[in-house]
């Protein structure tokens, strides 16, 4: 019996001593032969990179996300292959212009390329990194980039979108259209709507380049002096109180027009997507409401679509070749004509734009002679001048948040929601803006009065984190009391607006829907207020929120726990 | 390599004897467990040791680094390259790599990267690519190493030759010594040249030639100031104001070549100097020139390219070099149905591409000599052909640019010449020169 033990007890220790070996042996190889990884410690982030990596990560900006996936999926399609057998891969992540150039400069080495949609951003970026380094913020100083050479794939002429019907009452196509007709135009009548995106993309920029140039009295030349005299503040004040709203980006305004073509007269966008919308490409019945482009006589500018590698020690040698690869794809003949097809103006000067089948024609709304000029784009630091002299002289907002905080918002829903509240309020950095809060559940549980946000911002903040979720749901209730508050102040020279977020079904309200529509249709004739509401959610009650928002001409936009914050975020660039 | 596997290996080891004399010791004495323990104690011991042996040897500090490293597969060869010649060097690039050609029984991989002559310059002057400076290779750490032979450049070919004498200088004075060497085996030696030549719309400069005679500085300064636009030029209302293209001097080489050369003929000289630039008469001048550039925002480096992309919407004409607008006239024609017209400056800047090999300790001489073969290869008659076809000018006698069809030949009837007709040729200008102009630009234009 002892002897058996004993033999049990050496087979035991002989196992686990083999268990042993071998988990040693295992880790062993895995040191040894796994590829090398450096780790690059940046402020805010540790990112471990694998330095046989071929995948290259690409951020682009929002509007041309259909075309960058597509080139991207045929790109992958073709799994070339560096010298040492690494796949090269083309990732995306989706960010608007301004968050590509500050998270660069914050090092967070989320992606190694770039591609916004004009290279004033990949200057922006240049100057302010290059400012970043030592001695090299002296005048006449060589100075480094953080971005490699550039490349551009597809550029589009920034134009000013108008109905046909409009375009022709303005003077188009035998009169030349320029930016003041069109400012003359809105600020003689009232019910003219037009908008153009805020500054930070390139389309709303650059129509906000337009006034200042405008306003200064001068097609070239134009200085922070000048954008900041007292006579271009108030020119440029005067036109912005006309634009109805701004809005996230070009191709959402296109895509609202598309679903409602009384939502604008014009709107400032890329050339491409006027040809997108002709040829039917949002849905819409093509051709039965013509937009035509209209190249600015003073001057347009060009969305220039530049892809540029970030030289950064992050980058490796196949992420280099892979960057080549996709550079010399974007090139190709077939590529380049995928582009035009897409309604981009190719960078292949061999593809004629007015060959067979082309969709360069006028019926598509666009000419492909055009522009015969440009504005003069001023330096960075001009640009950033009149990006914050605009921020002051926009049209200014008065804002209710509504939110539901009913008993079914519990939990992780409302802790998100708190989140993207305070994105919201972050995302307005004009004090000068006004914000409130309507809380409901039940009932109105809680109002934040209407104020400006050099007052309430703390207020508002500190509301937010205390909400907390319970009872029913008097959505009806909610709206109806922001709604009254922004009729009682009267303010038409700014723009009036409610963002309402519910997850569930109004159930509890003393107002019916029937009732409030026809408030809101009544009383917006005289102090329009645009309603933007949010469906949280798969319960959310989309109809009821969809009759407010189209009594309003405002829209519903659907979110989840995953994109309620950059909901408000994009909600948020609306004013 | 990490410590880890060799102390790993070395400590299991240990632990496979320790369990060996614990077998022989038990009373039963179980010898095939300890055989067996043994003999996996002795192998990784043996495995152990030889890493270790591997990773000290690694780091022996005896001696200098040798000059040729242990081959690790293709010998790269990394070619910084100006803008202009960037297509047909990555074309011939392309082409020697297929033919493979080898150093030391080692095959040659060149890699190019496209930049701007001046932005290479920048990070020469901030040492941006890790020179070693004082110490010798066997200081670096393996990170360091890993980092030297995967980005340090071997070749660089600037625009200008008078690139690379600034950044000898720069080095000069920092480290005591050349970095690019000007004679001997590894001197820089031009690969193709071009020069600046004025581009304009036909349309455009027929009326320019109505009205002024003469398309030079002069005239384009005229244009350039005159306050009704094009209607006082004798030119369409819709073309606006004269629109002047000269590469952005931030971002291209190009553009200081370019106002040098305006200041040549402003002085009516080929040497300029620092008095000259900082002079109130000719800054004057020069900012009235300077503001009829579309883009003052570094946003685009304006070359050929950009012309041609953005047509007589973004310039009506300016300075450019002549390979860049070979290259883009028949895109222009294609897309604006209005040909581009090739005038001759009276004083002339040529761009040289030297191709100039890095002669520190950073490179080693396997790589030094396997860029030497491609720089031959480059000087082939059959790859100086090449680069007629891309609108350079050869610097082989074998080849020249009226051979056969190409850019020359087929521009001909819209002022192209294969003789360049007058040969007043800028003098390279000095760091200060340089340095003064870019000074100027960034206070009065730039920013």
């Amino acid at each position: 019996m002892k002897q058996t033990r004993t033999d049990q007890r050496a087979v035991v220790i002989t196992i686990a001593a083999v268990v042993a070996f071998l988990l040693c042996l295992c880790v062993a190889v895995i040191l040894v032969f796994v590829p090398d990884r450096q780790t690059t410690e940046e402020p805010g982030a540790v990112v471990q990179v694998d330095v046989r990596s071929a995948t290259l990560v690409i951020a682009h900006s929002p509007e041309k996300a259909a075309l960058v996936k597509s080139l991207a999926e045929r790109f992958n399609g073709a799994k070339q292959r560096t010298p040492d057998g690494q796949t090269m891969r083309i990732e995306l992540i989706e960010l608007t212009s301004e968050e590509m150039v500050n998270q660069a400069l914050a090092g967070l080495n989320t992606y190694q390329a770039m591609t916004p949609d004009s290279s004033l951003w990949l200057d922006q970026l240049n100057r302010r990194w290059s400012q970043s380094q030592a001695g090299q913020s002296e005048p006449g100083a060589i100075t480094s980039s953080l971005t490699g050479e550039p490349v551009r794939y597809a550029i589009s002429p920034i134009v000013i979108a108008a109905w046909e019907d409009l375009a022709r009452s303005l003077g188009w196509p035998d009169q030349p259209v320029s930016w003041s007709t069109l400012q003359e135009r809105a600020q003689q009548d009232a019910n003219f709507r037009w908008s153009h995106p805020s500054t930070a993309y390139a389309s709303g920029l650059m129509a906000t380049l337009a006034e200042f140039y405008a306003g200064a009295g001068v097609q070239r030349g134009l200085t922070a002096e000048m954008a900041q005299d007292p006579k271009t503040v108030e020119y440029v004040s005067a036109i912005e109180k006309s634009v109805k709203y701004y809005g996230e980006a070009e191709l959402a305004v296109i895509q609202r027009v598309a679903q409602d073509r009384t939502a604008l007269d014009a709107f400032v966008v890329s050339e491409q997507l006027v040809i997108a919308f002709n040829t039917g490409k949002f849905g819409n019945a093509a051709q039965s409401n013509k937009l035509v482009a209209i190249y600015p006589a003073e001057g347009s500018f060009w969305a220039d679509h530049p892809l540029a590698l970030l030289e950064t020690p992050a980058v490796t040698d196949n992420q280099r070749r892979s960057f080549q690869a996709f550079r010399e794809f974007l090139g190709g003949a077939e590529t380049q004509k995928f582009i035009m097809e897409a309604g981009y103006r190719p960078t292949d000067l061999s593809i004629s734009l007015t060959g067979e089948g082309s969709l360069f024609t006028a019926a598509n709304g666009v000419d492909p002679r055009q522009p015969q000029t440009t504005l003069q784009l001023p330096t960075a630091d001009v640009v950033q001048v009149v990006q914050n002299v605009w921020a002051l002289t926009k049209r200014k907002t008065n804002v209710f948040l509504v939110v539901d905080t009913s008993g079914s918002m519990q939990g992780e829903k409302l802790s998100n929601a708190k989140v993207a509240l305070r994105t919201f309020l972050a995302q307005i950095p004009s004090d000068q803006e006004k914000v409130g809060l309507v809380e409901f559940n039940t009932n109105v549980a809680n109002i934040i009065e209407l104020d400006v946000l050099a007052k309430n911002r703390a207020i508002l903040n500190s509301s937010v984190d205390e909400l907390s979720a319970n009872g029913n749901t008097a959505l009806l209730d909610g709206v109806r009391v922001a709604y009254g508050r922004l009729q009682q102040s009267a303010e038409p020279e700014r723009i009036n607006a409610i963002v309402a977020m519910t997850d569930g079904r109004e159930n509890a309200s003393m107002v019916s829907l029937r009732q409030l529509v026809g408030e809101i249709q009544a009383d917006n004739r005289n102090l329009p207020v645009v309603i933007f509401c949010i469906a949280y959610g798969r319960d959310a009650d989309y109809a009821v929120l969809q009759a407010i928002a189209d009594a309003s001409g405002g829209q519903v936009r659907e979110g989840n726990e995953e994109t309620i914050r950059e909901l408000y975020k994009i909600l948020s660039s609306y004013f | 390599m990490s410590l880890a596997p060799i102390i790993g290996a070395l400590a299991v080891g240990l632990i496979a004897l320790v369990l060996a004399i614990y077998f022989f010791a038990a009373r039963s004495g179980q010898r095939t467990q300890a055989i067996f323990f043994l003999i996996v104690g002795l192998v990784l011991l043996v495995v152990g040791g030889a890493l270790g042996w591997q990773r000290f040897s690694e780091t022996n500090p005896a001696g200098p680094a040798p000059l040729v490293a242990t081959p690790k597969g293709p010998i790269q060869i990394r070619i910084l390259t100006a803008l202009p010649v960037e297509p047909w060097v990555r074309d011939a690039a392309r082409q020697f790599n297929e033919a493979d050609f080898t150093q030391d029984g080692q095959p040659i991989e060149v890699q190019v990267t496209a930049i701007d002559g001046l932005t290479a310059l920048g990070k020469f002057d901030r040492d941006d690519f890790g020179a070693l400076g004082d110490r010798s290779r066997d200081q670096l750490t393996p990170a360091e190493l890993t980092q030297l032979e995967s980005t340090f450049p071997t070749v660089w070919i600037p625009d200008s030759r008078y690139l690379v004498e600034l950044a000898n200088a720069s080095y000069k004075e920092r480290i005591g010594r050349d970095v690019f060497l000007t004679d001997g085996e590894y001197r820089a030696r031009p690969i193709a040249v071009s020069l600046f030549v004025w581009g304009i719309y036909q349309s455009r400069a027929t009326v320019l030639e109505q009205k002024f005679g003469e398309i030079n500085w002069s005239s384009i300064h005229d244009a350039a100031i005159a306050k009704g636009g094009w209607p006082e030029l004798g030119g369409e209302k819709g073309w606006q104001y004269f629109k002047l293209v000269v590469p952005n001097p931030r971002r291209n080489a190009g553009g200081l070549a370019a106002m040098i050369a305006a200041a040549g003929e402003y002085y009516d000289r080929t040497n300029i100097t620092v008095d000259d630039v900082m002079d109130p008469d000719f800054q004057k001048w020069l900012g009235e020139l300077m503001g009829a550039l579309t883009d003052v925002s570094g946003a685009s480096a304006y070359t050929a390219e950009d012309f041609a992309l953005f047509g007589y919407s973004a310039g009506d004409g300016g300075q450019l070099l002549e390979s860049d607008l070979l290259n883009n006239m028949e895109g222009i024609r294609t897309r604006w149905s209005d040909p581009l017209v090739i005038r001759y400056p009276e004083y002339v800047t040529w761009f040289d591409f030297p191709y100039t090999v890095w002669v520190g300790p950073e490179t080693t001489a396997a790589e030094k000599n396997a860029a030497l073969q491609f720089q031959q290869y480059l000087l082939t008659p059959d790859i100086q052909r090449l680069a007629v076809q891309a609108g350079l000018r050869p610097v082989i006698n074998e080849v020249n640019v009226t051979q056969g069809e190409n850019l020359f030949t087929q521009w001909q009837a819209q002022g192209v010449e294969a003789v360049v007709p007058r040969t007043t040729r800028m003098a390279s200008p000095s760091r200060e020169v340089l340095l003064a102009l870019l000074r100027w630009f960034d206070l009065n234009v730039g920013k």
